[in-house]
């Protein structure tokens, strides 16, 4: 361990040393630098593309809103350009280094605006980072949504080589990935399971989230821990500047975000909450029918969420953040001594400290808390029952950025992650204990990584991002560490053509059991251990981007191929419930995935929007599995498609548009069928016989939806009216397939089986008032 | 079928929530699917039980969507060995209206046997096909009480308590019929003893019952390998119904085929609900 340690400290010292002694010979250089901020809110921004047409490079605003451009002495012209802001051009003549601070206007301060600029693309075009997908909270606000709740991860579903779970699913299958190999980030912290309402809704909720940057390869040194995806998400800081209020009255859920200063132009807040209310109806219904014999109550469900931030400025070198998260998922049942709860949910928290030591060396050190637990609780008369299962973190972490102006910009930084898992905590029986069952084990583990990364630009065509991660995950005897070398690079062929092309290796030591090919609420995290070995994976990509017509489209076209390692799958039968021997249930394999990717995109004018095509293909295999053969994973598709289209008709009105297609699902099918009588007492059942995994192809998957925004005009503040009518041809997309047994309704025989496609939503119509003042 | 376990409980969470949504719809419809074909394999199903003559019935595996109907293998050589003495069974196919079972292979042979010892089968065909399959027979473990417990509905569910035996890994199959134990099960489901904390183990069922009614309350003390076999039929027949089932191979106790060879050891007991 301490020879790789030493290596891999060497490495990372090494091409530090290498390039920072590299300035003594180059010509003297000066830095402009500044922060961009919204003048309204004061609060910072996030990707604003910083471009010099001399240079013809540029570069984006931090997570602090801080820009910085190393150039010689002449005079530049700066773009200043980011969605749904009003772009600026600025002049300057550098003999010495340069500050400018300013304050980008919101093309309009009413909601959901949809004119969008085309800087954004040229900064694309620009940048070395490849397999990136930056959400605009104000595109995803445009988009319909089903029942009309705005989701930021159904938006990135949108995005070539990001795939849904199914129908209405929040979950994100990334080239070629499972549910548990992305990681998302909230603010820095890490939220265990994304979703609500059995993954039908993200937990994100848009009211509060600034900006969302999703990784599906080429990943920056500062990010590990799973191998397919990293979602970034980002949440406001609050206006500095006044009390505001915002908010919307949809279909199944309410929602209403307060922000202002705490101390006017220091320091600021901003609380977010939403909850559904179908469970106040399910309610009345019980009680009209309670007294009705026949009647079967509706259980009580509902999921809530808030999201609470709050910023000081305490110096002009020192800044202080505090954000957290809380959402639960409660499921309630009552009927005559029988109660049943189930409750699921995320908790997260991060504290951060922003330290500028100079212009050129910034730290950021987050100490966050995050954690996800379900319970289940069953009581009858004097016995009960109750299962949970939990994951809690507790992390630190300091990346400091030094941009020592020769053209590099550094990050490099650690963090440290202390997980505690409870797996299966079950205790069930009577109150007397004469009856007593239980299980449950809890598991420590300490998961770290240091890493350096450099970007550097030897010449206005050519830029390598280059960097080393060297993680490790200790676990009881456990110890497992691994290096990942973050490799990626531009060429620029011509102005307006960009080749690009990256490597990446990681390594996810904590897994997620599931058998479901799903995320489910009970699905467990279970460490890396003796017997579980981490997951690991390699991916290239290589890519090309063309601007075309006046900067007004981008074409971006990758192609990737990926490997993993140790993939895991569980054996016929496995119990993942209640067992102190899950080790004994898992099942050890690999995995491929290919395919390629073309995005246009149009940022540009009163028509915005994006067309994406994916050919794909993913396959696992395991020793036990197919007899060892290559098989395709549940979500392999072959084609998927999307467009997406924003158009503003007038200045009240908005049309939006998104259409998708996908191949079908890959599925399995019963090969054979055995008739088990069963023993005496036992019926007999007809038991399907599996062989082939993934074999069969559902019918392909295709669905438009359409909205419109329209403003009103209220006496104070802002309003509008969102209709969305999901799934608006009323395609019937196939959800599961199964085998229905006919029988004979006189003697209950047998007669034969009929394939049934079942299908989730119809067209759904929905419309949602939002209001801001 | 019903069944007291909660853990399914949860599993189908989710169904319920798409079921409601597809019946809101009418969002199922019929298709047609191609499938692959598996060539057909032997499949065995043979409970042994003390006093009772050795019976079992052989078959084949058919297509899935073949007529519903059992493919008999009519030239088969089946022999059950206990104490090194082998028994060949006859090929006499016969309905046994009680029981309600078809039995394709007999023999006049009475099994009496003591706890831990061995039977094996071995069947051959003229294809060339042969099933092999080992069973221990198992001890009986005894129901100390039968409690009903009522709502206010007075509505009662039964509580089966006994006496796990120590020191081994047991394996339990718990079945409660009403009236006739040749009807359909209330409920029927198997569970094992991993997690019992104390000597005794109670098993449930729901609220399923009303005053006067009887039932029949049947303990099976089970081999591993039966135990196994359930769970993963189970498994197989929750995934062509569970849209986040992953697929699930059958654990068979015989090699070169599929099926049951065990014994069944158990205890029966009748049980008419009171005040």
């Amino acid at each position: 361990m301490f020879r790789l340690f030493s290596f891999t400290c060497f490495c990372c010292l090494a091409f530090l040393f290498l390039f920072s002694t590299s300035p003594a010979f180059a010509q003297k250089k000066y830095t402009i630098s500044g922060i961009v901020r919204d003048p309204e809110t004061k609060e910072s921004l996030v990707g604003v593309a910083v471009y010099s047409p001399e240079l013809q490079t540029g570069t984006n605003t931090s997570n602090t809103g801080y820009y910085q451009l190393t150039v010689a002495p002449g005079t530049y012209t700066l773009q200043f350009s980011y969605v749904g802001y009003q772009s600026q051009t600025h002049t300057l003549t550098v003999t010495k280094n340069l500050k400018l601070n300013l304050d980008l206007m919101a093309t309009s301060h009413e909601l959901n605006e949809v004119v969008i600029e085309a800087g954004g693309l040229q900064e694309k075009l620009k940048t070395s980072q490849m397999s990136v997908e930056q959400l605009s909270i104000r595109e995803a606000k445009l988009m319909p949504a089903l029942f009309g709740e705005v989701d930021i991860i159904k938006s990135l579903q949108l995005k070539p080589g990001v795939q849904s779970g199914g129908e209405g699913s929040a979950g994100l299958y990334v080239r070629g990935g499972g549910p548990d190999q992305n990681l998302f980030l909230l603010d820095g912290a890490t939220i265990y399971n994304a979703s609500h309402l059995f993954g039908f809704f993200s937990v994100f909720n848009s009211d509060a989230v600034r900006s969302v940057d999703l990784y599906k390869g080429g990943f920056p040194a500062q990010f590990g821990g799973r191998l397919s995806s990293v979602v970034d998400v980002s949440l406001k800081e609050g206006n500095t500047q006044k009390y505001s209020a915002s908010g919307g009255v949809g279909l199944i859920a309410s929602r209403l975000t307060l922000e202002g200063p705490i101390k006017k132009g220091k320091s600021s807040f901003i609380i977010s909450g939403r909850r559904t209310y179908v469970d106040l109806f399910t309610r009345l219904m019980n009680q009209a029918n309670a007294k009705d014999p026949e009647y079967d109550p509706i259980p009580n469900y509902y999921f809530y969420d808030f999201n609470a931030k709050a910023h000081y400025d305490i110096s002009a070198k020192d800044k202080v953040y505090l954000s957290g998260y809380l959402g639960n998922d409660l499921i309630g049942f009552r009927n005559s001594g029988f109660n049943f709860d189930f409750n699921w949910g995320n908790k997260a928290g991060a504290l951060r400290w922003q330290h500028n030591f100079s212009p050129k060396l910034f730290l950021n050190t987050t100490l966050s808390a995050s954690g996800y637990r379900y319970n289940i609780t069953n009581t009858i008369e004097n016995f009960s029952f109750n299962i949970s299962s939990n994951i809690k973190d507790y992390g630190l972490r300091t990346d400091l950025d030094y941009l020592p102006g020769n053209n590099h910009s550094f990050k490099f930084g650690a963090q440290a992650v202390h997980h505690a898992f409870e797996v299966g905590r079950l205790k069930a029986g009577s109150e007397d204990n004469t009856i007593s069952f239980s299980s449950g084990s809890t598991y420590q583990g300490v998961e770290y990584g240091v890493y350096a990364g450099d970007e550097y630009t030897p010449s206005p065509s050519f830029t390598l991002n280059y960097g080393l991660r060297f993680s490790g995950f200790k676990a009881g005897t456990s110890n497992f560490m691994g290096l990942e070398p973050r490799v990626a690079a531009r060429y620029a062929l011509t102005e307006n053509t960009s080749l690009k092309a990256s490597y990446t290796r990681m390594n996810q030591y904590i897994h997620l059991v599931s058998n479901s090919g799903a995320s489910l609420p009970t699905d467990i995290w279970y460490p890396a251990n003796n017997v579980v070995r981490p997951q690991r994976s390699h991916q290239v990509a290589l890519g090309i981007s063309k601007l075309s017509q006046n900067g007004q489209y981008l074409l971006t076209n990758e192609v990737y191929y990926k490997w993993m390692l140790n993939q895991i799958d569980f054996k016929d039968g496995a119990q993942l419930f209640a067992n102190d021997n899950l080790n004994a249930e898992f099942l050890f394999g690999r995995g491929r995935s290919y395919g390629n990717e073309w995005y246009l995109e149009k940022k540009q004018g009163r028509t915005t929007g994006w067309i994406g095509y994916t050919l794909s293909w993913t396959y696992r295999q395991f020793a036990e599995i197919n007899e060892g053969r290559w098989f395709p994973n549940r979500y392999d598709r072959r084609h998927d498609v999307t467009l997406v289209a924003l158009h503003q008709l007038t200045k009240r009105l908005h049309f939006t548009g998104t259409w998708v297609y996908g191949s079908g699902n890959a599925f399995s099918v019963p090969v054979a069928r055995i008739i088990l009588q069963g023993h005496p007492g036992e019926r007999e059942s007809y038991v399907p016989i599996y062989s082939e995994r993934n074999s069969y192809r559902q019918a392909p998957y295709h669905r438009l939806d359409l909205g419109i925004v329209y403003r009103l005009r209220p006496k104070r503040g802002e309003a509008d009216l969102t209709f969305s009518l999901y799934n608006a041809y009323n395609r019937r997309n196939p959800y599961f397939i199964y085998f229905k047994q006919i029988r004979d309704e006189e003697t209950e025989v047998t007669t034969g089986f009929q394939a049934k496609q079942v299908s989730l939503f119809p067209a759904i119509p929905a419309i949602t008032y939002n209001f801001k003042f | 079928m019903k069944q007291f376990c909660f853990t399914y409980f949860t599993r189908l969470l989710p169904l319920f929530f798409i079921g409601g949504l597809g019946a809101c719809s009418n969002m199922e419809k019929d298709i047609n699917v191609v499938l692959p074909e598996l060539k057909p394999q032997l499949v065995v199903e043979c409970y042994l039980e003390q006093g009772m003559p050795y019976q079992l019935t052989l078959s084949e595996s058919t297509s899935f969507l073949a007529e519903p109907q059992l493919s008999l293998v009519r030239d088969a050589i089946v022999v059950i060995s206990f104490r090194g003495r082998p028994d060949t069974l006859r090929y006499r196919p016969f309905f046994d209206t009680y029981q309600r079972k078809y039995y394709t292979h007999y023999s006049r042979n009475i099994l009496r046997a003591r706890a831990g010892e061995v039977l094996t089968l071995v069947i051959t065909d003229k294809t060339g096909r042969k099933l092999t399959g080992t069973t221990i027979v198992q001890a009986p473990v005894r129901i100390d009480t039968i409690e009903a417990h009522y709502n206010d509905r007075q509505e009662a569910f039964l509580l089966t308590k006994f006496t796990d035996p120590p020191q081994t890994s047991n394996y339990y199959w718990y079945s409660v019929h009403k009236r006739r134990f040749n009807s359909r099960a209330e409920l029927d489901y198997a569970a094992d003893d991993k997690l019992n904390e104390s000597s005794t183990i109670a098993f449930g069922s729901g609220y399923d019952f009303k005053k006067n009614d009887t039932t029949i309350v049947s303990l099976y003390h089970i081999e591993k390998q039966y135990y196994d076999f359930l769970n993963t039929v189970e498994a197989a027949r929750e995934a062509n119904s569970n849209p986040f089932a992953q697929p699930s191979g059958i654990k068979s106790t015989v090699q070169g085929g599929l099926g049951v060879f065990t014994n069944l050891a158990y205890d029966r007991r009748v049980f008419i609900l009171k005040d």
